[in-house]
C-alpha cells in the first residue's frame, strides 16, 4: 500500500550550493550505547487520574480564533473533548478535517478525537474489519486514499490506531502522530496493558483511561503548534548561561541522591535537566511527559506523585514522578523508580526551590518568557566579530518594554526572512525563532508548521534521500532547508525573496545560533546519550 | 467522579444467509422491517444503547454475512466477542442443522477462554410465515438442541412483526454482560534500577 503515496511537494526541489560553513557548530559528544532497560520488581496499581471537566467546555473551533499576535498559540486553546454529541451519522462529524481513533483488536472503541466513543462503536468495528481483513491475507494496511482523505493505520499489538485526515499532511507525519498518541497511552498505562488483551481479547481499555481525554486532545492540538512533534528534538527556554548552570547544578545534586531524572521546565521548554548516570531521556519521552503533566489540571493545584511510563526508556514498567509547579508556567519533575520516595522527593524539591529562589532563576525564567528568544529582526550581520553577542543585543526591547514592533506587511528579517527552526543533531535540541509579522495569527503559524512538516518529511524520505538542501517557492513562502551532519535548518521567507540573499541569510542564521548557543541550548555536562 | 462507567458489549450474529439476521437487527435497533432481501456484504455494524438494572451499556452488533464466501473473515470478526447469537429460519431444516457448524466455527475462531460457558443465544426466526404452516423445525427439537449444548437460551421471533425481538436482545445483553463481569487485573510493573547485574550484560562498560 505504501507505493500509493506520492511525493508531496508541488515545486520540485532545486539543488543548489550553499557557501560552505567552515565551522562545525557543536562538538560531538561521545555517544554511549542506549542502556537496556531493566526488568521488573513489584506490581503496583495505577493511581486515579482526575476526572475530565471537558464536558462543560463550550464548542470552539480553531477557525473562530481572532487573529492574535501571541507567540504562544496554545494558550488560547482549551483542552478537552468536544462535540461529544456527534457520531458518524452527523454531518458536522463527517466534515471534521482530522480524526484520530484508537480501538482494540476486537473492534471496541478506546478513544476518538471527536464524538462519543460508544456512539461510534459501529464505526470502530468497521475500522477493525478493514484492518483484520487485510491482515487475514497476510498483509498490512498502511494507507488508504479516498478522494481528499487519507486513512492512515498503525497496528501496535492489540491496539489499533487510525487517522482520517484531509489536511494534506504527508503520510509519514500522520503516522508519526499516531505513534505519539500510542506513546501517550503507554505513558499512562505502560505496555502491560497488552497482557490484559492476551488473557482476554474482549478486554475494554476505556475504563483504564478514564479522565485522560484532555491529555490526548492537548497532544493532538500540539501537532499543529509544537515542532517537537515532528522534529524528534526538544527546545530550551533561552536563559543566560549562568542562570541555566545554577539550575543545572542543583538538579545534578538531587540526581546524585537517587533521582533518575530531574527536569525543570517552563511550559514545553526545558530550563535544565539532569539524569542519573547512564540514564538517558529521549526527546519524545520528554514531549509526552510534559504534555501529560501540562494537560492534567490537578498537577497545577498541588504537588503530586504519579506513576508514569517513559516509552523510550522502558515501555514495560512504571516510574514515579513527583510533580510540582513553582508558578503558572514553571514546573519540576523528579522521576524515580521507588514508589515510596514521595517524601524524599519533596525534600529534594524544597532544596531545589531554595536554590532557584536564591539565584533568581525563577525571575529570569519569567523575564525570558516575556522577552522571548530569537527575534528575526535582531539577526546580526554575518561579518560581526569581536565581542560575543547576546540575545536581544540588537533589539529595541530593552529600551521599550511594550515591545512596539513594526507590524506592517513588509516586516520580517533580512532578505524577507520570516521564521526559522534550527535543529542540532548532536544535542537533540531545536531552536525556533519567535513568530512575528506577517506570521502572527494562529492560522498562519499552523500553516507554516505544516509546510515545515512537509519539508521535514521530504528531506527524510527513505529511498530518495539523503537530501542536503531544498529550495521551494510557492504562493505562500520561499522555504529553504539545509541538512548537514551537525544540524538542520528550516527557514521561511517572503515568497518574493531573492534566492541568493536567502542563502546568505541562512548562513547568518547559523552563525547567530552558534554565537548564542550557550543561551538557547542546554550544553554539555548532561549525561545525555542515545 | 461523575463519569458513569459504561460497558461496551460486542455481539456477533451468525447463521445461514437469508434467515433474517439483518432484519432482526434492524427491527431491534431501528424498529423497521423491509420485505426486500439485501444480502449483507462482509458485515454490518450497528450500535444500540441499552439500560439494564440502572446501568447503561452499548451493544456493538456485528451482523455478518451468511454466505460462505465471507467466512474467511472468521478470526478477525469473532475476536473478543461478548456474546454470539445463532439465528436459523424455522421454515428451513438446513439452516437449523447448520447451527452446529456455526457454533463450532465460532468457538474455533474466537477461541474464548471458557468455551463451555461462552454465552450463546439461539433465535428461530420467521415464525410469522404462512401463519406457521410452513414450519419444519419444531420448537421442541430446537429446545432439545439448545439443552444439549449447555442450556443455550432459545427464542422464537418474527423480525417482520417484531415478535419477541426485544425480549431476545434483552437476554443477549444480559448474558453478554454476565460474561464480561470477570475483569482482568491490570498490574503494571515498576522499573528496578538498583539491581543492575543483568542490565550490564549487554551494554558497554564505559
Amino acid at each position: 500500500m505504501n507505493n500509493s503515496i506520492s511525493s508531496s511537494s508541488d515545486a520540485s526541489p532545486i539543488q543548489f550550493n550553499l557557501p560552505p560553513l567552515s565551522l562545525s557548530l557543536f562538538d560531538a559528544e561521545p555517544s554511549t550505547p542506549q542502556e537496556e532497560p531493566n526488568g521488573v520488581v513489584h506490581g503496583s496499581s495505577v493511581s486515579h487520574f482526575e476526572d475530565s471537566i471537558s464536558n462543560e467546555i463550550e464548542e470552539m473551533s480553531i477557525r473562530d480564533h481572532p487573529p492574535s499576535v501571541s507567540n504562544d498559540s496554545q494558550t488560547s486553546w482549551f483542552p478537552g473533548k468536544r462535540h461529544l454529541d456527534e457520531d458518524d451519522a452527523s454531518i458536522s462529524w463527517r466534515k471534521r478535517k482530522k480524526h484520530f481513533f484508537v480501538l482494540s483488536h476486537s473492534g471496541k472503541p478506546i478513544y476518538s478525537r471527536y464524538g462519543d466513543e460508544h456512539k461510534l462503536a459501529g464505526f470502530s468495528a468497521t475500522l477493525q474489519a478493514i484492518i483484520s481483513f487485510v491482515e487475514n491475507g497476510g498483509d498490512r494496511v498502511k494507507l488508504v486514499r479516498a478522494g481528499k482523505h487519507q486513512v492512515v493505520f498503525l497496528v501496535k499489538g492489540p491496539i489499533y490506531l487510525v487517522c482520517i485526515s484531509c489536511t494534506e499532511e504527508p503520510y509519514e507525519s500522520l503516522r508519526r502522530q499516531l505513534d505519539l498518541i500510542y506513546g501517550q497511552m503507554i505513558v499512562i498505562l505502560t505496555k502491560s496493558v497488552n497482557r490484559c488483551f492476551e488473557k482476554n481479547p474482549k478486554f475494554d481499555m476505556t475504563s483504564l483511561l478514564g479522565g485522560t481525554d484532555t491529555v490526548f486532545s492537548s497532544l493532538i492540538h500540539s501537532f499543529c503548534w509544537n515542532p517537537a512533534t515532528f522534529l524528534h528534538a526538544y527546545t530550551c527556554l533561552p536563559l543566560a548561561c549562568a542562570t541555566r548552570q545554577a539550575a543545572g547544578a542543583i538538579l545534578q545534586d538531587v540526581a546524585d541522591s537517587g533521582v533518575l531524572f530531574a527536569i525543570l521546565m517552563c511550559r514545553h521548554k526545558v530550563i535544565s535537566l539532569f539524569g542519573a548516570q547512564k540514564a538517558s531521556l529521549h526527546p519524545d519521552d520528554m514531549l509526552l511527559l510534559a504534555n501529560f503533566v501540562m494537560s492534567s489540571e490537578s498537577f497545577r493545584t498541588s504537588e503530586a506523585f504519579s506513576p508514569v511510563c517513559l516509552p523510550r526508556y522502558n515501555p514495560l514498567a512504571f516510574l514515579y514522578a513527583y510533580i510540582h509547579y513553582f508558578d503558572d508556567d514553571t514546573y519540576l519533575m523528579l522521576l524515580t523508580t521507588s514508589s515510596d520516595a514521595f517524601y524524599h522527593l519533596k525534600d529534594c524539591r524544597i532544596r531545589i526551590e531554595t536554590v532557584l529562589l536564591k539565584s533568581n532563576v525563577l525571575d529570569e525564567v519569567k523575564r525570558s518568557l516575556f522577552d522571548g528568544g530569537m527575534h528575526i529582526e535582531d539577526l546580526p550581520p554575518l561579518s560581526h566579530s569581536g565581542s560575543s553577542p547576546h540575545l536581544g543585543q540588537h533589539s529595541l526591547r530593552l529600551d521599550s518594554p511594550e515591545r512596539l514592533r513594526e507590524s506592517n506587511s513588509s516586516a520580517g528579517g533580512a532578505a524577507g526572512l520570516w521564521h526559522f527552526i534550527y535543529r542540532s543533531l548532536y544535542l537533540d535540541q531545536y531552536v525556533s525563532s519567535e513568530f512575528s509579522s506577517p506570521i502572527n495569527t494562529h492560522q498562519q503559524q499552523k500553516r507554516l508548521y505544516r509546510a515545515y512538516q512537509k519539508l521535514f518529511a521530504s528531506m527524510h524520505e527513505k529511498g530518495i534521500g539523503p537530501h542536503k538542501t531544498q529550495f521551494k517557492r510557492d504562493e505562500n513562502y520561499v522555504l529553504l532547508c539545509w541538512v548537514t551532519q551537525d544540524f538542520e535548518l528550516y527557514a521561511a521567507f517572503d515568497p518574493l525573496a531573492d534566492k541568493a540573499s536567502a542563502i546568505k541569510t541562512c548562513n547568518r542564521v547559523c552563525q547567530w545560533v552558534k554565537d548564542v548557543e550557550s543561551e538557547i541550548f542546554l550544553l554539555g555536562g548532561s549525561p545525555f546519550s542515545w | 467522579m461523575p463519569s458513569r462507567r459504561r460497558t461496551l458489549l460486542k455481539v456477533i450474529i451468525l447463521g445461514d444467509s437469508g434467515v433474517g439476521k439483518t432484519s432482526l437487527m434492524n427491527q431491534y435497533v431501528n424498529k423497521k422491517f423491509s420485505n426486500q432481501y439485501k444480502a449483507t456484504i462482509g458485515a454490518d455494524f450497528l450500535t444500540k444503547e441499552v439500560q439494564f438494572e440502572d446501568r447503561l451499556f452499548t451493544l456493538q452488533i456485528w451482523d455478518t454475512a451468511g454466505q460462505e464466501r465471507f467466512q474467511s473473515l472468521g478470526v478477525a470478526f469473532y475476536r473478543g466477542a461478548d456474546c454470539c447469537v445463532l439465528v436459523y429460519d424455522v421454515n428451513s431444516m438446513k439452516s437449523f442443522e447448520n447451527l452446529n457448524n456455526w457454533r463450532e466455527e465460532f468457538l474455533i475462531q474466537a477461541n474464548p477462554s471458557d468455551p463451555e460457558n461462552f454465552p450463546f443465544v439461539v433465535i428461530g426466526n420467521k415464525i410469522d410465515i404462512d401463519g406457521g404452516n410452513s414450519r419444519v423445525v419444531s420448537e421442541k427439537k430446537a429446545r432439545a438442541w439448545c439443552a444439549s449444548k449447555g442450556n443455550i437460551p432459545y427464542y422464537e421471533t418474527s423480525a417482520k412483526e417484531g415478535i419477541n425481538v426485544e425480549e431476545a436482545f434483552q437476554c443477549i445483553a444480559k448474558n453478554a454482560l454476565k460474561s464480561g463481569e470477570e475483569e482482568e487485573l491490570y498490574l503494571p510493573d515498576t522499573i528496578d534500577v538498583g539491581n543492575s547485574n543483568q542490565q550490564r550484560a549487554t551494554g558497554c562498560e564505559c
